[in-house]
């Protein structure tokens, strides 16, 4: 008997219960509240509960177009006086019509580059005083950013420069959290989406373990920024 | 530091806590401040009771099909190419993860906040490996390892107990710091100081809120973010989990994650709520090598038993931050990094009476704990049921409570006995009693203060008075036949 097993085998013998009933008995919620809560908050409704969600949780919550979107991209960088911009590798500079901006913005960007390795993309998000990054949603109900990491977005890309901007569409606008996680699932089971992990991030870092004073900024970004592309 | 944080007697133990007023004050202004957020966060998701059952509900399907879940996790956490080991004991666990680090020769290892890590007293056993270091990156923890690895005293913030003057100096004495006292400066010391050295970190530690069964994913919740940097700079994590911390997939996480965060610490979301495993083909940062170790040490005691409910706990701390006791006592007075009503219950299931028995008793039976439990624990009346069990367990003589219980009992249940003890029971109180002017302390004054009683009443007068009963011509009976009578003739 494997170890495993046997581990298994004497948990199932002090509960007194045999093993391996779960598929007759799978879970079955008692309750819908996690699907209705919030259902039927229309789409500008949505928006509004985001707004007041995210500025709730210290973010800087603001809005464009997708033709002004470069002008707010440079507003952002300047605003945090950026000399060491950090930019993904994606597809979604495309989709936003970004991709003159992307190849023409000064200071010249560095990029969180698929093939570069661990050590260099990691060492070049350390040294990046500014991350501009694309969300996959923005939650209504609690001001949260969704990720996924892709190769060209890694998991550090979101902690480790000091200032954060995430680009959002308010058509990518969710209600809760278990909207989001039907989306996931989905594109987990249909393949589309093939990631070790999800992000689910609302506002900067923060901490009350001094006395209980909150402090923004421990190890994550200092701030964290929302723009939301109105007419997408 | 394994579970038992203190050799001192429990009574040892609550002087010591009695003397720290700084640590009560703390205690009392989180506890009070907790309870402003908690409340608007729960009233702002609406429908609590019914969210209440389902995070029951999610859980108790989890325990009783633990072995199930187990197996479902362990089985997609393999297939996503991590490994699973099954840790009977503490000692099983820690020794894994030694070997771990030294086959992977590790020298520098960064942390985030888990109990487990501390239940099975892991830093120890990585600090015999010549040459590590072991950093914890959460900054209360950051705070008690440099303290000398100083106790926790609340499950969600480990040191309440400490002001900015004294972390201050912690930081100065062993880090050089030379600012002042203002937290803000504080936290920006470390984050630059953790920031170098999780760049140098080759193995990640984190703990575990939850693991998804259905995808072998794990999910943590945090404010700080620094867990995600665990996850995200060292080439190799290992993850520390109970035996009984998981869901059965992403949606029940995200249920429970909400009941965690509003419970916690009064936020709808945390900062952080993060899914991860093993890093994919493609991706640059994330583990290449990533374990599990999954921990009974103790866990299955409870297992089908009259202790079960207390597996369905997702460590919010709410229970802390309403209890009566914790408020005077603080985190130290239980002696078990699992403080409070949680761990009062906890602590004598992982390790027995001998060790934990006093625990129990550390309750004024209010009920508050069970109340606010956003997973519906029935925490009182697990504490009586402990009592009973243990009284058992340990052949304790319980005659002659017996016998007083029983004598209440027919006294009370007597109608005449009743009313002749509330005829002299004001007479006989006289001579304990002191005279003494009323205060805020000492609000219902019927002829004194009863301030040093004998015998069993002494526990009640060592740290309150106990008020002189009414005259029998004075108390509820009479004012309420009086009222009574008034009412009739009005």
């Amino acid at each position: 008997m494997t170890e495993r097993e046997a581990f298994l085998d004497s948990l199932a013998t002090a509960a007194k219960r045999p093993r391996h009933q779960l598929q007759d008995h799978p879970f079955k919620p008692l309750n819908d509240l996690p699907d209705t809560t919030l259902a039927d908050l229309s789409a500008d409704d949505l928006f509004a509960l985001a707004e007041k969600s995210s500025e709730a949780v210290h973010v800087d919550f603001q809005t464009t177009t997708k033709a002004a979107l470069p002008q707010a991209l440079d507003a952002f960088l300047a605003a945090k006086a950026a000399k060491t911009p950090m930019l993904p590798t994606s597809t979604a500079f495309a989709d936003f019509g970004l991709t003159t901006w992307r190849d023409q913005l000064t200071p010249q960007p560095s990029f969180w580059v698929p093939n570069a390795g661990r050590e260099a993309n990691i060492d070049t998000a350390s040294h990046a005083d500014a991350a501009i990054g694309f969300a996959d949603y923005l939650l209504a109900e609690s001001g949260t950013i969704t990720v996924a990491t892709t190769p060209g977005q890694g998991r550090a890309f979101h902690f480790l420069p000091t200032h954060y901007l995430a680009v959002i569409k308010k058509s990518h606008i969710l209600s809760r959290s278990r909207q989001a996680m039907y989306r996931y699932e989905k594109a987990f089971a249909d393949g589309s989406l093939k990631t070790s992990n999800i992000n689910f991030i609302t506002g900067p870092s923060n901490s009350g373990d001094i006395e209980m004073v909150l402090i923004v900024g421990v190890h994550g970004p200092l701030d964290m920024t929302y723009l939301v592309v109105e007419d997408m | 530091m394994p579970i038992k944080t203190s050799d001192h007697p429990f009574l040892t133990r609550l002087a010591e806590s009695e003397a720290d007023p700084f640590m009560q004050a703390a205690v009392a202004k989180a506890q009070d401040a907790q309870w402003d957020k908690r409340t608007a966060a729960r009233q702002d998701l609406g429908n609590w009771a019914q969210w209440r059952e389902l995070a029951e509900q999610i859980r108790q399907h989890v325990v009783r099909y633990l072995p199930d879940y187990l197996e479902e996790f362990a089985d997609n956490v393999e297939a996503r190419g991590g490994h699973v080991f099954f840790a009977k004991t503490d000692d099983e666990a820690a020794n894994y993860i030694k070997q771990i680090a030294i086959d992977k020769g590790a020298q520098h290892v960064v942390k985030s906040k888990s109990m487990v890590t501390t239940e099975i007293d892991l830093d120890k056993k990585l600090l015999e490996i010549p040459g590590m270091s072991v950093l914890e990156s959460d900054l209360a923890e950051f705070i008690l390892e440099e303290d000398d690895f100083d106790e926790p005293t609340h499950i969600v913030f480990p040191t309440l107990h400490k002001n900015r003057d004294q972390i201050r100096t912690i930081f100065h004495d062993k880090l050089g710091y030379d600012g002042d006292n203002d937290p803000q400066h504080l936290a920006r010391f470390a984050r630059k100081y953790l920031r170098a050295s999780f760049l140098q970190a080759d193995l990640g530690v984190t703990g575990c809120n939850f693991a998804i069964a259905d995808s072998g994913l794990i999910n943590l919740v945090t404010n700080e973010g620094n867990a995600d940097l665990v996850m995200a700079i060292p080439k190799t994590q290992v993850v520390v989990m109970g035996m009984e911390r998981l869901v059965p997939s992403l949606k029940e996480a995200e249920v429970l994650d909400q009941m965690l965060s509003r419970s916690a610490v009064g936020q709808k979301l945390t900062s952080y709520a993060t899914f991860a495993g093993r890093q994919v083909d493609g991706e640059s940062d994330g583990p290449e090598d990533f374990y599990v170790v999954i921990v009974d040490n103790g866990r299955s005691n409870a297992l089908g038993g009259d202790f079960e409910a207390v597996l369905q706990c997702i460590r919010c701390g709410a229970c802390l931050n309403v209890c009566p006791v914790y408020r005077h006592i603080g985190g130290h007075g239980y002696g078990s990094i699992y403080p409070g009503p949680i761990g009062a219950v906890l602590s004598p299931v992982l390790r027995g009476y001998q060790e934990f028995g006093d625990l129990p008793f550390a309750s004024s039976l209010c009920g508050a704990c069970s109340e606010t439990c956003p997973v519906k624990i029935p925490l009182h009346k697990l504490l009586i049921k402990h009592r009973e069990v243990m009284e058992n367990q340990l052949h304790m003589d319980h005659s002659f409570n017996n016998v007083l219980m029983k004598g209440i009992g027919v006294a009370t249940g007597t109608p005449a006995m009743f009313r002749m003890a509330m005829g002299v029971d004001h007479t006989m109180f006289g001579p304990l009693s002191k005279k003494a002017p009323i205060s805020t302390e000492n609000f219902i004054n019927n002829g004194g203060f009863v301030k040093n009683a004998p015998s069993l009443a002494k526990g009640w007068t060592d740290v309150r008075d106990l008020p002189r009963p009414p005259k029998h011509t004075e108390n509820f009976r009479a004012w309420f036949k009086k009222h009574q009578s008034e009412n009739k003739h009005a």
